[in-house]
C-alpha cells in the first residue's frame, strides 16, 4: 500500500466533512425543485411562492420572531431523536413526550399560581422535562431489560398521550368527579387534580397561565437594571430596544441553542456520551470494551425523553401560554426529519430546525399571497428527508468501500465494518 | 353497568363490528407478511394505507364507481411500495427511518392531493365530500346461517378478501417454491443469492404487494366504512397492523389472531362510547393502543424476528 501525502489526507478529510453538509443542502434543493412541480400543478408560480415563503420567515423582525417560535420545539425534539438515535434508541415517541411535558408545565403553573417567577418558571420547566422522562420510562425499561423494540412502544404511547391531552383539557380543573356507566356518585375524584380545563370557558382549553410562568421576553431582559446600567447609553442599544418584535422573542430559543451546545458537549466530550455513542454504533463492541449496554441504553433513552418533554414546556411557557386541542401537532414527529437532515449531529440539528422553523413560519404568508396550501411545506420536508437518507446512505457506502480498498482487508471484515456503520456511523 | 355490557356482548351487531374493525388490519398485515418474511421491515404500512384511503376517495368520487376507487387505492399503495423498495432495497437505506419519512410525507401528500382534486381551498375540513361507498354483499348459503352467517358472511366484499388471504399467504409461504424463496431471502440472503435467487427481485415484489394490500386496507376505511376522507384517516392503524405481525411472530395464523385482538378492542371501545357518553371517550380511544402495548410486553420475546429483518442486502463486489 502506498503511503499517502499529507496534502492528500487533508483533502480527503475535508471532502468527507463538507460532504456531510453537502448532502442535506442538495437534498433540500432537490426537494424545493420537485415541490415546485406540485406548485405549478396547483396553478401558482413556484418562485413567487418560495419568495413569499422566505420573506414570511426572515423578511422582518416579526417574521424572525415567528421563525424562532416555530424553531424552538423542533430543536428540542430534534435533539431528543439525535441523542437517542446515536445511542441506539430510536425514539419515535417525542410527540407523546412533548404533549406530556406541556401538560406537566401547565399543571404546575395552574396548581401553584401564587409562586414568584423565580420559583414558578424553573419549576414548570423542570416539570416538563421530568414528565417527558416519565413517559419514556416504560419503553426505556423494556428495551434495556427485555430487548423489546422501542420503535413500537414509544409510538404506541404517543396515541395514549394525545388522548390524555384531549381529555385533560375537556374536564374542569378540580371540580366534580367522573361518573361511570350512569352511576349517581362520582368516582375517581382524585383524577380531577390532573384535569386542566378552564371552568370559566365553554371551549376545551386550559386556563391562561399566570405571568410568573412566562418565559421572559428579550425586551424585558434588555430592560433589566443590570443591562441598562451596562449598555443603556450606547446608540445601538437605543436602536435595538425600539424593535417591537423583541417583546415577542423570548428566552426559549436561547435556551434551545444552549441545549444544543450542552448535548454536543455531553455526546462528544464526556464519558457518558462516549459510552452512548459506542453502544449506538456497535453494541457488541461496546460490550467488549466493558460498557454496560442495557444501563447505557436506559440512561440515553431517559435523556432523549427529557429533551422531548422540554420541547412541550418551552412551547407553552414561551409561546402559547395555554393548552388548546392539538396545540402543537406533529412537532414531536418532526423531530425525526430535523435529526436526519441535521445528519444526526447536534449542530446539524440546530441548522435544520432553523430551516424547518422558517418553512412553518413562512408557509402562512405563502398561502395568503399565492394561495399555495400550507401542506406543501410538509411535502418539501418529506422529500428533503427522503433525498437526505438516500444521499447519506450512498455517501456512507462510498466511504466504507474506499476504506475497504485502501486498507486492503478481506471481504468478510469489510462486511463487518459495513454492518457496524450502517447509518449512524 | 354489567347489564349494559351484557347487552353489548349479546348483540350480534357487536360481533359484526369486530369483524369490520379487524378486516383492514387483517388485509394490511397479511399483505405485508410476505415482505416481512423476506427480511424487510414494513413499518411503512401506515403511509401505504393513508394513500389508499385517498386513492379510494378520488377513484370513487370522480367516476362514481367504487371499484375504480379500489383500483386506484391499489395503484397508490403500489407506488408508495415501489418508492419504499427503491430506498430500502436498491439504495439500502435504513428501513425504519425511511418508513418514518414516508409516513410523514404521506400525511402531507394526501391532504394536499385531496384539496387539489376536490376543494382547492383552505377549508378542507368544512367541505366534507361524500362519495359512493362499498355495499355489503351477503354470501349465498353461508350468509343464511343464523348468527355466524350474519357476523362473518354479511359484510363488505373486502372482508372476504381478508378471510381468503389467511390460507393463501400460509399456502404461498409454506407450500410453494415462491414461499421457500421468500423465506430463504429473509433468513439468509447470501445463501439465497448463491443458489440463484435474486434477493432484490423477491424484496421488490413482496414490498409492492404489501403496498397494494395496504392500499386496499386504506380504501376499506375511506370508501368501505365512511364514504368520505379525513386528514390522517388511518390514525395509526398501519402501525397497529405492523404490531400484529410482531405479535403473531410472523406466522399467518398468529398474525390473524393479532389483528382480531386489536379489532375487538376497537369495536369494544366504540360500543362503550355508545353506552354512556359521560365516560371519558379519550380513554376508550386509547384502549386499543394500550391493549397493543400490553400484548407486545406479554407475548413478544427476543428471538422471533426473521434473521435478516431490516438489514439491506448488498451483493459483494469482488
Amino acid at each position: 500500500m502506498k503511503t499517502e501525502s499529507k496534502v492528500n489526507i487533508l483533502w480527503r478529510k475535508y471532502t468527507e466533512r463538507s460532504f456531510s453538509l453537502l448532502v442535506p443542502v442538495l437534498a433540500i434543493l432537490a426537494a424545493f425543485l420537485v415541490s415546485g412541480v406540485l406548485i405549478l400543478a396547483w396553478g401558482a408560480n413556484p418562485i413567487e411562492a418560495y419568495v413569499s415563503l422566505f420573506s414570511g420567515a426572515f423578511g422582518s423582525p416579526n417574521a424572525i420572531a415567528t421563525t424562532l417560535e416555530r424553531m424552538t420545539p423542533l430543536i428540542f425534539t430534534g435533539l431528543a431523536v439525535i441523542y437517542g438515535y446515536r445511542s441506539g434508541f430510536f425514539n419515535i415517541g417525542a410527540e407523546g413526550q412533548l404533549y406530556m411535558g406541556a401538560i406537566a408545565a401547565v399543571w404546575v403553573a395552574v396548581t401553584f399560581p401564587g409562586w414568584p417567577a423565580w420559583l414558578l418558571l424553573p419549576a414548570c420547566v423542570i416539570a416538563s422535562g421530568l414528565m417527558g422522562l416519565v413517559w419514556i420510562l416504560l419503553p426505556a425499561f423494556l428495551k434495556a431489560k427485555r430487548g423489546i423494540n422501542e420503535v413500537l412502544t414509544t409510538l404506541l404511547l404517543n396515541y395514549v398521550a394525545i388522548q390524555y391531552h384531549e381529555w385533560v383539557i375537556r374536564v374542569d380543573h378540580i371540580q366534580e368527579g367522573i361518573t361511570l356507566f350512569g352511576g349517581e356518585k362520582p368516582v375517581w375524584t382524585w383524577l380531577n387534580y390532573f384535569t386542566l380545563k378552564d371552568p370559566t370557558q365553554p371551549y376545551p382549553k386550559s386556563p391562561f397561565l399566570v405571568d410568573a410562568s412566562f418565559m421572559p421576553s428579550l425586551k424585558s431582559i434588555l430592560e433589566t437594571n443590570l443591562v441598562t446600567s451596562l449598555l443603556g447609553d450606547t446608540t445601538w442599544y437605543q436602536e435595538v430596544i425600539k424593535i417591537p418584535a423583541l417583546g415577542r422573542m423570548t428566552l426559549a430559543p436561547v435556551l434551545a441553542v444552549l441545549a444544543v451546545v450542552l448535548i454536543y458537549f455531553v455526546m462528544f466530550k464526556t464519558v457518558t456520551g462516549y459510552r452512548a455513542r459506542s453502544v449506538g454504533t456497535n453494541p457488541e463492541a461496546a460490550k467488549f470494551i466493558g460498557v454496560n449496554v442495557p444501563r447505557t441504553i436506559f440512561i440515553s433513552a431517559l435523556i432523549s425523553g427529557t429533551l422531548a418533554g422540554l420541547a412541550g414546556g418551552m412551547e407553552v411557557l414561551g409561546t402559547q401560554h395555554r393548552i388548546i386541542p392539538s396545540f402543537l401537532v406533529n412537532a414531536g414527529f418532526d423531530g425525526i426529519p430535523v435529526a436526519l437532515i441535521g445528519q444526526l449531529h447536534p449542530f446539524g440539528g440546530l441548522l435544520s430546525a432553523i430551516f424547518f422553523g422558517a418553512l412553518r413560519a413562512g408557509s402562512n404568508k405563502m398561502q395568503v399571497i399565492t394561495s399555495v396550501p400550507v401542506a406543501v411545506v410538509y411535502i418539501i420536508q418529506a422529500l428533503a428527508i427522503m433525498f437526505a437518507i438516500a444521499g447519506t446512505t450512498v455517501n456512507i457506502q462510498a466511504i466504507i468501500k474506499k476504506r475497504r480498498m485502501s486498507k486492503g482487508i478481506n471481504q468478510k471484515n469489510a462486511a463487518k465494518v459495513a454492518e457496524g456503520e450502517t447509518y449512524a456511523g | 353497568m354489567l347489564d349494559d355490557l351484557g347487552q353489548v356482548f349479546s348483540n350480534v351487531e357487536f360481533y359484526m363490528a369486530i369483524v369490520r374493525m379487524t378486516a383492514p388490519l387483517l388485509i394490511a398485515a397479511m399483505g405485508s407478511l410476505l415482505a416481512e418474511r423476506a427480511g424487510v421491515v414494513t413499518f411503512s404500512m401506515e403511509s401505504m394505507m393513508l394513500v389508499g384511503t385517498l386513492g379510494g376517495i378520488i377513484g370513487s368520487g370522480l367516476t362514481n364507481n367504487v371499484w375504480v376507487g379500489l383500483l386506484l387505492a391499489i395503484i397508490f399503495g403500489a407506488l408508495i411500495g415501489l418508492m419504499y423498495a427503491v430506498w430500502a432495497v436498491t439504495i439500502g437505506a435504513h428501513q425504519i427511518v425511511t418508513s418514518t419519512a414516508l409516513n410523514l410525507g404521506a400525511l402531507g401528500l394526501t391532504s394536499i392531493l385531496y384539496a387539489l382534486v376536490f376543494t382547492r381551498g383552505a377549508e378542507v375540513i368544512e367541505n366534507v365530500i361524500t362519495v359512493p361507498k362499498l355495499a355489503a354483499w351477503k354470501v349465498p348459503l353461508l350468509g343464511d346461517i343464523p348468527f355466524i352467517g350474519q357476523v362473518f358472511f354479511n359484510q363488505l366484499p373486502l372482508v372476504y378478501l381478508g378471510y381468503l388471504l389467511i390460507p393463501l399467504i400460509w399456502y404461498i409461504l409454506y407450500r410453494t417454491t415462491w414461499g421457500l424463496k421468500i423465506r430463504a431471502v429473509g433468513e439468509h440472503p447470501h445463501a439465497a443469492e448463491t443458489v440463484g435467487i435474486s434477493v432484490a427481485k423477491v424484496r421488490y415484489l413482496t414490498i409492492i404487494f404489501s403496498g397494494m394490500m395496504s392500499g386496499l386496507a386504506g380504501a376499506f376505511l375511506s370508501i368501505g366504512l365512511l364514504g368520505s376522507f379525513q386528514e390522517n384517516m388511518t390514525a395509526g392503524r398501519g402501525f397497529i397492523a405492523y404490531t400484529a405481525i410482531v405479535f403473531g411472530k410472523w406466522q399467518p395464523i398468529g398474525v390473524a389472531l393479532g389483528t382480531l385482538l386489536f379489532g375487538a378492542a376497537d369495536a369494544l371501545q366504540l360500543r362503550i362510547q355508545a353506552i354512556d357518553p359521560r365516560i371519558p371517550y379519550q380513554a376508550l380511544i386509547a384502549f386499543p393502543y394500550i391493549v397493543t402495548l400490553i400484548a407486545l410486553m406479554a407475548v413478544v420475546g427476543r428471538a422471533s424476528w426473521p434473521a435478516s429483518s431490516g438489514t439491506p442486502y448488498k451483493r459483494e463486489e469482488v
